[in-house]
């Protein structure tokens, strides 16, 4: 499931003309391998080990805490991607690839 | 005597924390520097050189440390290792702590006269915070051992690549740092599934237990540890720019501050290099390679990209954008001798990040000083030129023949090792790429240097932004001279660096 959308993202950033498209296209990407690594640690009806180990099955704290860096970084991708696109878009006047390339 | 032993008790504090130190230092600076008033122009500067003296200072004791005690291992915030993050210290990271600070050190020095031309005055404090935060997590690159940790570094990385990239603030520089970012930012995705894969399997993040746990994965999962190895190939060759995905470095690298293209085709590349060599060769076994023959990819990867950018070097007319598709080609060189899996041949490899991190950002320098002082940019306007700019044009020069390969340069040395290491492995092949590419290198940059000094110069064709020469400032002048003396000292004396490839080299091929 997570690599069907991983090839919608790539697929997307692949054909897309407009810049932010493109970079929804990678956030796309980015949120599945983001699924990918939550889904490693992850047991049906286990425990959350929430300030005690639980006596039954838990679910592997470790790819939570990494991926919520995973996603800061990621935010500030974004933030710093859109950035530049409206930069972009003051220097053209255009969001979309082809009309730059034309001229 | 009492305040004495406190000063040694922080002096040991220091040095006992120094394999993250040297991280911790560039990014404080890196915070002050956001925080100064931009009116003052020497102040952020000037911090940016105060944090690499002291970098540099960390790196002589590591150094000193490592090769009287051998490797140290750091376990940050006391968390041992297969919970906290690790830090490792070997002499591959002291040899590339040494190689980025020294070549970053001279180029902040020659950055304090060149930039105020390019970037803004009120951006200059932003320039520099970005600068120290990228060369901050290039060393921790080197140092840190752990997967993810790892994957944050490089996303910082990329962050400040990208910011000094657009500095300039001109519309091609905005075009290169968003496509860069784009690039990179799959790149980072692919290292990020491959590592998730890895935890998968081994249910680790630090690359010793990961390796540990390495054998039986690829025994029970063989499908999964080479989708991870293929993940990690891809991402890894998209940053370090070879060949087939290397589309984004003649932009980012030609339309950059000068400052900025000597650190991104000096060192970043480099060190994305070196991290997919510790992933080769310290986390997967060598069977992998009778399984899958990666290592034959990278040798023919890496040998297209070695004539390839020479050849489109060759058609360029932009003196930086000629430079920056000269680094495909040199890069070519480091993935060969990984490629090659042989001693010798590592050793050129390896040699060959520390030469050409200095001719490079020496070329870009020498090539930025003559911007700086006449704004000639086209390869065609700098006939005569040397006349006028002796210094800037004989460092070029130099760092013209130490890419050919000529003896009593350091680029002969590093030539040599892939040379011998070629024939050692039994790949004569490989030896007529090398040859060849001297040959093509000798074809786009002698012509440069020659006609610098003996060609005659046509006042008709000059372009409209020409200027008169200025005076080339001592900030700038200095850097250029000490490169230059290193490309020639380290081709009379390669033995310093040597000694740590050696070791290095000796763990990987016992």
């Amino acid at each position: 499931m997570t690599l069907l959308i991983l090839f919608i993202g790539l697929y997307g950033l692949i054909v897309s003309d407009n810049l932010i498209r493109k970079i929804m296209c990678l956030t796309i990407v980015q949120g599945t391998v983001i699924m990918s690594f939550l889904t490693s640690g992850f047991q049906i009806n286990a425990a959350a080990p929430i300030l005690s180990v639980p006596e039954s099955a838990f679910v592997d704290p470790v790819p939570q805490a990494l991926m919520l860096t995973a996603i800061v970084i990621g935010v500030c991708f974004n933030a710093l991607a859109l950035a530049f696109v409206v930069r972009y878009f003051q220097q053209h006047g255009t969001i979309e690839v082809s009309e730059i390339h034309e001229r | 005597m009492s305040s004495l032993l406190d000063t040694f008790g922080v002096l040991s504090v220091f040095f006992w924390n120094a394999p993250v130190l040297v991280v911790l230092v560039l990014w404080a600076a890196a915070c002050l520097t956001s925080l100064l008033p931009s009116k003052g122009t020497w102040l952020p500067g000037g911090l940016a050189l105060a944090a690499h003296f002291l970098a540099l200072l960390l790196t002589g004791y590591l150094a000193w440390a490592v090769l009287s005690y051998g490797e140290i291992r750091y376990a940050l915030g006391g968390w041992l290792a297969p919970w906290g993050i690790e830090f490792l210290v070997t002499r591959l990271s002291v040899f590339m702590l040494i190689t980025i600070f020294s070549v970053s050190t001279l180029i902040v020095v020659y950055s304090l006269a060149d930039l105020p031309h390019d970037v803004e005055t009120r951006l200059l404090g932003g320039y520099y915070t970005l600068y120290l935060l990228l060369v901050g997590s290039l060393a921790g690159l080197c140092v840190t051992n752990d997967l993810f940790n790892m994957f944050v570094l490089m996303e910082v990385a990329a962050i400040g690549a990208c910011g000094i990239i657009a500095a300039k603030g001109g519309p091609e520089c905005t075009e290169a740092s968003l496509k860069y970012m784009i690039l990179s930012c799959l790149g980072t995705a692919g290292i990020l599934l491959a590592t998730a894969l890895l935890y998968k399997l081994t249910g680790h993040l630090n690359i010793d237990y990961i390796a540990a746990g390495m054998n039986t994965a690829v025994e029970h999962y063989p499908i999964n540890s080479m989708v991870a190895l293929a993940l990690f190939s891809v991402g890894y060759i998209i940053k370090a720019a070879l060949f087939p995905l290397h589309v984004w470095l003649p932009d980012a690298h030609s339309s950059a501050p000068s400052p900025s293209s000597a650190v991104l085709s000096g060192l970043v590349i480099k060190v994305y290099a070196v991290l997919y060599l510790r992933i080769l060769v310290q986390v997967y076994s060598p069977e992998v390679f009778r399984i899958v023959p990666v290592n034959e990819l990278i040798l023919v990867l890496a040998s297209i990209s070695i004539i390839v950018g020479s050849l489109y070097a060759m058609a360029q007319t932009d003196i930086k954008r000629m430079l920056a598709y000269s680094s495909i080609a040199q890069i070519g060189y480091v993935f060969l001798g990984i490629g090659l899996m042989h001693p010798t041949g590592l050793t050129g490899g390896l040699l060959h990040i520390f030469n050409h991190a200095m001719m490079k950002s020496m070329l870009f320098l020498s090539a930025g000083a003559v911007i700086y002082c006449t704004g000639i940019r086209t390869i065609k306007d700098m006939k005569g030129i040397g006349l006028q700019m002796p210094l800037a044009m004989s460092a070029f020069t130099i760092g013209a023949m130490a890419m050919v390969g000529i003896p009593a340069t350091n680029g002969f040395i590093s030539k040599l090792y892939l040379a011998m290491g070629t024939l050692e492995a039994g790949r004569p092949v490989y030896l007529g790429v090398i040859l060849m590419s001297s040959l093509l290198n000798g074809v786009y940059y002698l012509p440069i240097a020659i006609g610098a000094f003996f060609g005659q110069q046509d006042p008709e064709s000059w372009p409209v932004e020409r200027r008169d020469c200025t005076r080339l400032p001592l900030r700038m002048a200095v850097p250029i001279v000490i490169l230059a003396g290193g490309c020639l000292f380290f081709g009379i004396f390669p033995r310093h660096m040597l000694v740590l490839i050696e070791g290095t080299v000796a763990i990987i091929f016992p």
